[in-house]
Order: structure tokens, then sequence, then C-alpha cells
């Protein structure tokens, strides 16, 4: 086949991929049992604690990102089959989700504004550039979602995906001590509030807790996703 | 598929006499599960195919869960091998965000530009969306359930 030039599988990209991968899943590996060892604590967030050491790895030795998203592309297009899971727990729980509408929809409007308009205000008030803030209003949505918002709004897509990976990590990280803090106990209530807040990390963690609440937070995940997509842009026309 | 069967698979299939029936239990199961995750794939795929063609502002895998959703109301029922691959990826769902995470080191030069105001919105918001939110729905649910439903 070589003869013709036309090479159809990259054997070594894909044993690096491979590789990659596999660094990946030890590091995840070590994470859960990190997290476990601490009692299940959502501060010992697992995608926290994989992420650092692999940036340190990646810094240390002088690999370029470039290659170790290679094996990181796989994982995340594998993201897209996994949340469309999510309908599994939704029809098990489907009496719940489909009694709790209307508080879903006023948690829906509400949270959703506040995340954008929070966030604008602040990047404001605090002096952030321009782009910065741009970039800062979608932060609460999935990625690819965020990015093609950011784009319209005149910020800079991959820095607004940066931005909503903190963001996931910070709500899932310190949502419990938020929802003790402000005395929400309802299960279905916290699922939800971190879907709004912290899309889909938030909702991995939420999964970590229950079943309801991993539910409720897919759910509004997906809601906030579109309302955001939706209305973001014509705000921001209103506004600016 | 029998139950008593499924829990000594791993060891029943390549040692014992049992081997003529455990074989192509095993097969079968893990043919089942491969089947359940593309289904999976198939949602999915399907999904980003028409948000894209058809210029959608909902992202492909939100319509993917609809089409899974559509298909269980239909079948009226989880398939086990659905359910146990959709359990599975939804449990380790932060394993598949590990890479995004690797990615933001890519941006620690523009992140340090704005590093206050950043660090703070991120808290802030994410803290006062949370409380919004999650106010919102028990008030409203307060106001539409009776005392002692829901959790």
């Amino acid at each position: 086949m070589s003869d013709i030039g036309i090479k159809l599988i990259y054997w070594d990209r894909v044993f690096e991929a491979g590789f990659w991968i596999l660094v990946t899943l030890f590091f995840y590996c070590l994470a859960l049992r990190i997290q476990r060892a601490l009692g299940g604590t959502p501060l010992a967030n697992p995608v926290l604690l994989a992420a650092a050491p692999i940036i340190g790895l990646l810094v240390a030795a002088d690999i370029w990102v470039g290659d170790y998203m290679g094996g990181g592309q796989a994982l995340l297009w594998l993201l897209g089959p996994a949340t469309v899971g999510i309908a599994v727990p939704l029809y098990r729980n489907f009496k719940r989700v489909r009694s709790a509408l209307l508080p879903m929809g006023a948690a829906l409007l509400t949270g959703s504004l506040v995340a954008v308009v929070s966030a604008v205000l602040i990047g404001e008030a605090m002096g952030a550039s321009v782009e910065t803030i741009r970039s800062l209003a979608p932060k609460s949505v999935t990625t690819p979602i965020a990015m093609g918002i950011a784009g319209e709004i005149g910020g800079y897509p991959s820095l607004a995906a940066a931005f909503v990976i903190l963001t996931g990590i910070v709500g899932a990280v310190f949502g419990a001590a938020f929802f003790r803090l402000l005395r929400i106990r309802d299960e279905r209530a916290k699922g939800f509030a971190m879907g709004i807040a912290a899309h889909g990390i938030g909702t991995a963690r939420a999964f970590q807790e229950s079943e309801v609440q991993g539910t409720f937070s897919g759910v509004a995940m997906a809601l906030n996703g579109i309302v955001t997509a939706l209305v973001l842009p014509l705000l921001w026309l209103a506004f600016s | 598929m029998t139950s008593d069967r499924s829990g000594e698979l791993g060891y029943e299939v390549f040692v014992t006499a049992d081997a003529v029936h455990g074989l192509p239990q095993a097969m079968r199961i893990a043919g089942q599960l491969l089947l359940a995750f593309l289904v999976l794939v198939a949602c999915d795929t399907a999904g980003r195919l028409l948000s894209h063609w058809f210029g959608l502002p909902v992202p492909g895998t939100v319509i993917g869960i609809l089409f899974l959703l559509g298909g269980l109301v239909w079948f009226r029922r989880v398939p086990e091998a659905v359910g146990r691959v959709a359990d599975f990826l939804l449990a380790h769902l932060n394993f598949l965000y590990i890479p995004a995470g690797v990615g933001v080191m890519t941006y620690a030069a523009l992140l340090a530009d704005d590093l206050w105001p950043i660090l703070v919105a991120l808290f802030a918001s994410t803290f006062l969306a949370m409380l919004a939110a999650g106010f919102a729905f028990i008030a409203v649910a307060r106001f539409t359930e009776k005392r002692g439903q829901g959790e």
C-alpha cells in the first residue's frame, strides 16, 4: 500500500494516543483512590487531581499539549455517548422529573440569568478586559455551546472553554459546601442548581452523590445550554 | 440471561468444562454491551449531525439524549445492557473531562492577565447561580407541591 503514498492509519499516532489515554486512566484511578481515602469528599475532585499532575508531567518533560490531546480528543469524543446515557436515569426518574416541571422552569430562568449577569458585572467591576468578560459570560454551559456563544459575542472561544472547565471544577468542588451554607437540602434542587451553574463537571459530581442529584443536574445542564445559547446573544445585543 | 451464572463468568468461561456453555454466554453478554454502547454512539452521532445540518442552537448531544429517551419510552423499559453501559459511563464522567482540564494549561498566560477578576467572577458567580437556581427551585416546589412530597 505504501507505494501509493497514502497511509490510511498512522500507527505511531494511534500508539501515542493510546499511551496518553493510559496515562490519563492511571491518574484517574489514583485520583479516585485519593478521593475514596478522604471519604469521598468533593474537595478531592478527580478532574482536578488527575489533570494537575498530567499538566505537571507535560511541563516537566517539555511535551507539547497537542501531543497529549491526540489521546485527549478520543476521551472528549466519548463524552458525547456518555452524556447521551443521561436518558437512562432520566427515564428511571421520569415521574419525579415530570412532577417538578414548574420548579425546574423557575430555577432554569433565574439560574441561567444570574450565572451570566453576575459573571459579566463582576468582571466589569473588577476591570477585566472586554475580551475576558465576553469569554466569561457563557461560563456555566457545556464547552461546545460556550465556545459558540463566546465567538458570537466577540470573546475568545478557546478562553471561554478554559473558563467553562474552571467553573465546572469550582462548582463540583464547592457546590456541596455552598448548599450546606445556603441550607438547601432538597436533592432535586441541589442537582438542578449544580447543573445550571457547573454543567457537565458538576453533573459528574452530582452522579457521585446520588442518582436523583445526577439526573436533575443532567437535565439542568441540557436545558441551560439551550436557553443560554438562545438568549445570551440577544441579551448581549440589547445591552451593548 | 441467567443471573446465577453472570457472577462466575470470568472463571467459568476459561477453566472448567462449563466452557462449552460459558463462552457463548460471555460472548453474548459482551456483544450486548457493545451493542448498547453503539446505540449510545448512534444517538449522539445522529443528534450531532442533525444539529449541524440544520444549524440548530441545541447541541447535538442534547438531541441525542432525546433520541435515547424516546427509544426507552417506546420500549417502556431500559434494556439491561443499555442500563449497565450508561450507568458505567455516567459513574466515570469525571474521567472523560480530564483532557479538558489539561487543556486549560494552554491559556495560562491569558488567564494570568486578568487573574483576580477571573477568580472572583468564577467563585462568586458560581455561588450566586447556585443560590438563585436552588432557592427558585425550592420556593416554587413549596408552592406547587403538598407538604411531605418530594425529598
